[in-house]
């Protein structure tokens, strides 16, 4: 379903280029659960944001569902995040001024659905994170990983068939992030391809699937490793 | 629909976020709006037509027929008596009417107080030609001497108590008069019969009587009134009507083409006849003058007007400049927003949508508060400068225009931060 074909990302400034991302080759299958792995300033986020089309790339191409992600125009980029990518970013991202119900709303509104079966959406998507009872709420009203839950369910509200998050967990303590992997690996189970960005190795190990990146370039654990899927 | 509603919350929300940029920005884009709507008044109501489908066909004839030589002099701006009548032997023009303005005292009787009132001398086609509307009675048939006098309705009222006083009498400097038409409200804005005195800019006259009425009972000009031989400017009876005595103001109504260029003729004409019999030494220079051109062609537009305009368009623009630098820090504070909203899947057709909504708040904000300003402002200038009073007028043309000039303003203001904002690179700002 994810098609990157030996493709590039260099970041101009005025003093330095910095080549983000270096001729990478992958291939992520639909159902698929990939954890995204490697040091500090690799290129994990580029790459994320790439698969997002929140970043343009130099080189090389991208394919989702067969079809090349270049030359869409903005109309056609925006439908493609709006219907088949949730993202979930690392530092929440939810508006402070606006309930959870708005909040996971949002992606919806830009797609014209009806305000019931927007209302609906966002609810199921709430019950699904076990935070419904606290629609009304402001997201300062809650704790870290409720919040992250928030905004989990609000990519998820859309029914996306590719989850990009990145560093999902970062934030938070271990027993809130074992929640949050639990919710993902269930929002897996029902079908979603997910790529997730993580530091943690015992998460990573959980993923179907262990893509490591250094430098900008995947290393050799890109290749499928049989052993962490069958823990998985 | 709901999506708009949406927008406007939208907005609404980010409003309250940080309330006083805001309120600073609305305030700036007012005073310059405001101020600029003040001076615009004027400007616009000053330089407008009262009569649009007629001012191209009333015309001011002058001529030089004056006792005096002078090569490059303008024809005086006035006719004498004598010269009109000599005018009027034409039956070119559609209607044609001669006058001029003086003062007097007006009271029911002997015992009343008099009241001070405008008084102008003139003709029936003044009325026809300048289309005065008649609440009550007629006016006089031809302008021959009769005690009949038209009073404006506001007159009869404060006269009367009522308008429909049609045949009764009153004192006109002591003198008797019956009323025999009161007219209904009419203000003509500015009044461009009376540009070559450049008194365009008051009010029209209380009374009117018939112009040999004047000329009988010694009326004198309260304007302008100019002789060039022995003639007694006071003697309007007798050496007003044979001497160079000059006060008489006189428009003709030429509807055609035709008309038009058949009454020149007639002008070059009458001049070549006046020099050849020797009346008249200095060179033929006849004007004829529209209605429509008449303020420019008496030089009486106002240059402290003209400036005042200019800065005060200079002042809004100084205003939009700051307006949208306040604008600027507000939406690269709501940068954020704007990313997660495209990030979220929001187009950027979406996002001007979006910042269409902003706008019409924006609008609606600036419009208040302008409109206030601007009404202080006509306000203060009515107290400052009083003569110009009457053009602090607003009417529907000029609000629309108002309103559309506020919403570019609005639209200036918002657009350029507004496309930067939602512009910027999309992952930045989500990072944190
Ligand atoms: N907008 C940008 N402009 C210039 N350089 C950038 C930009 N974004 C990222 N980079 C550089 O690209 C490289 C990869 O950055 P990236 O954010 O993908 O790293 P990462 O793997 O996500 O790191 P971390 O684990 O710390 O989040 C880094 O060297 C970073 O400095
Ligand atoms: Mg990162």
């Amino acid at each position: 379903m994810i098609q990157l074909k030996n493709l590039s990302k260099v970041f101009r400034t005025e003093l330095i280029e910095t080549h983000a991302l270096r001729q990478i080759e992958l291939q992520v299958s639909e159902g698929e659960f990939v954890a995204l792995t490697g040091p500090s300033g690799s290129g994990k986020s580029t790459l994320l944001n790439v698969l997002g089309t929140l970043e343009h790339f130099d080189e090389g191409d991208y394919l989702l569902d067969g079809q090349s992600v270049r030359g869409l125009s903005d109309r056609q980029l925006s439908a493609l995040r709006n219907e088949k990518i949730g993202f979930i970013f690392q530092g929440f991202n939810l508006i402070k001024d606006y309930s959870l119900l708005d909040n996971i709303e949002l992606p919806l509104r830009y797609r014209g659905i009806s305000a019931s079966d927007r209302k609906r959406r966002a609810l199921e998507a709430l019950e699904l994170v076990g935070l419904a009872a606290r629609k009304d709420y402001h997201p300062s009203q809650l704790s870290g990983g409720q919040q992250q839950r928030v905004a989990i369910a609000r990519a998820i509200a859309g029914q996306p068939r590719i989850l990009l998050a990145d560093e999902p967990t970062g934030n938070l303590d271990s027993l809130m992030a074992r929640q949050v992997m639990e919710l993902l690996e269930q929002i897996n189970r029902q079908g979603c391809t997910i790529l997730m960005v993580t530091h943690d190795p015992d998460q990573a190990r959980r993923a179907s699937r262990q893509v490591q990146i250094v430098d900008g370039q995947l290393s050799d654990a890109a290749m499928y490793d049989p052993l962490a899927a069958k823990l998985a | 629909m709901e999506q708009f509603f949406y927008y406007l919350k939208v907005s609404w929300v980010s409003i309250k976020r940080a309330p006083l940029p805001y309120a600073l920005t609305v305030f700036i884009l007012s005073l310059g709006l405001g101020v600029f709507f003040a001076n615009a008044t004027f400007y616009y109501q000053l330089n407008s037509d009262p009569l649009p489908h007629k001012s191209d066909k009333l015309f001011f004839p002058m001529m030089m027929l004056v006792p005096y030589e002078c090569a490059d002099c303008k024809p005086p701006s006035v006719l004498s008596y004598a010269n009109v009548q000599k005018l009027k032997s034409s039956d070119i023009p559609t209607a044609e009417a001669a006058m001029y303005s003086s003062d007097g005292y007006l009271r029911l009787d002997s015992t009343a107080l008099p009241t001070p009132v405008k008084v102008r001398l003139t003709e029936p086609d003044f009325f026809h030609m300048l289309e005065v509307p008649l609440l009550h009675g007629a006016i006089w048939p031809d302008s021959k001497n009769r005690q009949e006098i038209v009073l404006s309705k506001a007159m009869a009222e404060k006269m009367f108590g009522s308008t429909d006083v049609v045949g009764k009498q009153l004192l006109l400097d002591d003198r008797s008069f019956a009323v025999v038409a009161v007219l209904d409200d009419w203000q003509m804005l500015p009044r461009l019969y009376d540009a070559n005195n450049g008194n365009h800019v008051n009010e029209v006259e209380d009374v009117y009587i018939p112009l040999e009425t004047g000329y009988d009972l010694n009326y004198l000009s309260n304007t302008q009134s100019q002789t060039f031989d022995d003639a007694d400017y006071r003697k309007l009876a007798s050496d007003g009507r044979s001497k160079a005595l000059h006060q008489l103001q006189y428009w003709v109504q030429l509807d055609t083409e035709a008309q038009q260029q058949a009454y020149q003729q007639f002008m070059a004409n009458l001049a070549e006849d006046e020099k050849k019999a020797g009346r008249h030494p200095s060179p033929v220079n006849n004007q004829l003058p529209a209605m429509r051109n008449i303020v420019a062609y008496f030089g009486g537009e106002s240059g402290d007007i003209k400036a005042f305009a200019l800065v005060t368009l200079l002042f809004l623009v100084v205003c939009l400049f700051n307006a949208s630098h306040l604008s600027l820090n507000r939406y690269l504070s709501n940068q954020y927003e704007f990313s997660l909203r495209r990030a979220l899947g929001a187009s950027r057709w979406q996002l001007q949508q979006q910042m269409l909504a902003d706008v019409l708040l924006m609008t609606v904000f600036a419009i208040s508060g302008a409109l206030l300003i601007g009404f202080g402002g006509t306000a203060l200038m009515n107290y400052l400068w009083p003569i110009n009073a009457l053009f602090a007028r607003w009417d529907l043309t000029l609000m629309l225009f108002l309103l559309a000039l506020t919403f570019a303003a609005s639209y200036l203001v918002t657009l350029y931060p507004a496309l930067r904002a939602s512009f910027g690179a999309l992952n930045q700002q989500l990072k944190e």
